[in-house]
């Protein structure tokens, strides 16, 4: 597919079924409660997901193996920890930043 | 449309997300900033920001455009991230349905992660179904405002930021900031766990399939946990 055109298909596919995903309960299955299964599953969206999503962006690779001992790891953790204990967006940032420049600066 | 942007909890709504709005903006920089890797012009920026509307997808789906995955895969590995989505409307169904049906298709469109824990806190506070709407549709347009002008200043401005200040590492921060408090919850820890533990063992996957599969093996891992843990309780 042409660049231009596959961005656009992109963009309104995904934002329909994002949509549709938003809609679901509210009005597309208004009248059907959802099943226990599917409740139980889907609290453990956010948790699966979202690792997997910044895994690959914190953890380097040097070939096939991993690299746990960079700034980037140390940073994410000490990021992690403000999070969990403050559950402060604006606090996960400024620990995360303020760590990554400090140890980056530390390493070089 | 105006009496409702008038009113007063409208306004109450807007002024409460302004602060969650301060702590979006770096994440729309640099979602705009992922368009603009993307390929996208001016029009297609604005297009993924207001039509999408959802920062972890725009930055997902701009990653595997980049990386030039195929259209099927960018669009399920998007539907399974946003799959949290059907969770929230569940959630939101019985507050929005006493309200009319054009006002529940509006607020079902700026249901995201920001609004849905604000909302939820409004309407269980008041038993004013229709007042307690409007403040939701008031966070909605304070996030939707926000994150639109956010994400295009990040589009046009993005390669002035010095690429020394790292600003990139804002996106994986924004998520570490929703997903750390989880781990209070066992079985969230054993979905992380897996999926992490899988999307790192399976990074020669192509196309960023790692990413999907490590997702889906966590959702059946923290389900399984949390069955186990509801049987032992039990016992």
């Amino acid at each position: 597919m042409e660049g231009a055109l596959k961005l656009w298909a992109v963009i309104v596919a995904v934002g329909a079924l994002n949509y549709l995903s938003r809609l679901s309960f509210i009005a597309l299955f208004a009248r059907r409660t959802m099943p226990p299964l599917l409740a139980r599953a889907l609290r453990y969206v956010p948790a699966a997901m979202l690792t997997a999503l910044i895994l690959p962006m914190v953890v380097d690779f040097k070939g096939a193996a991993a690299d746990f001992a960079t700034p980037r790891v140390a940073a994410a953790l000490i990021a992690a920890a403000v999070a969990f204990a403050t559950r402060s967006t604006l606090k996960t940032l400024g620990a995360g930043m303020a760590a990554l420049w400090l140890l980056e600066w530390a390493y070089a | 449309m105006r009496d409702h942007i008038a009113s007063k909890d409208f306004r109450e709504g807007f002024v409460e997300m302004l602060p969650a709005c301060i702590g979006l903006l770096p994440f729309g920089l640099v979602c705009g900033v992922g368009a603009a890797a993307a390929g996208a012009n001016w029009l297609a920026a604005l297009g993924m920001s207001a039509i999408i509307f959802s920062g972890a997808a725009q930055i997902l789906a701009a990653q595997l455009v980049a990386a030039d995955a195929p259209f099927a895969v960018i669009v399920l590995t998007c539907f399974v991230l946003g799959l949290r989505f059907l969770m929230y409307s569940a959630a939101m169904a019985p507050y929005l349905r006493p309200l009319p049906d054009g006002m529940q298709k509006v607020l079902a469109f700026l249901l995201t992660d920001q609004a849905f824990a604000a909302a939820v806190r409004r309407f269980n506070a008041s038993d004013d179904h229709h007042g307690a709407g409007l403040h939701f549709l008031g966070c909605g347009a304070a996030l939707y405002l926000v994150w639109q002008v956010s994400c295009m200043v990040g589009f046009l401005a993005g390669n002035l930021i010095p690429s020394a200040w790292s600003l990139e590492f804002a996106v994986p921060l924004c998520f570490i900031a929703l997903l750390a408090p989880l781990f209070r919850d066992a079985p969230s820890v054993v979905a992380a766990v897996t999926a992490g533990i899988a999307v790192l063992a399976m990074s020669h996957l192509p196309m960023r399939l790692n990413l999907i599969v490590a997702g889906v093996l966590g959702i059946v891992a923290g389900t399984l946990a949390d069955l186990a843990r509801e049987r032992w309780k039990a016992r």
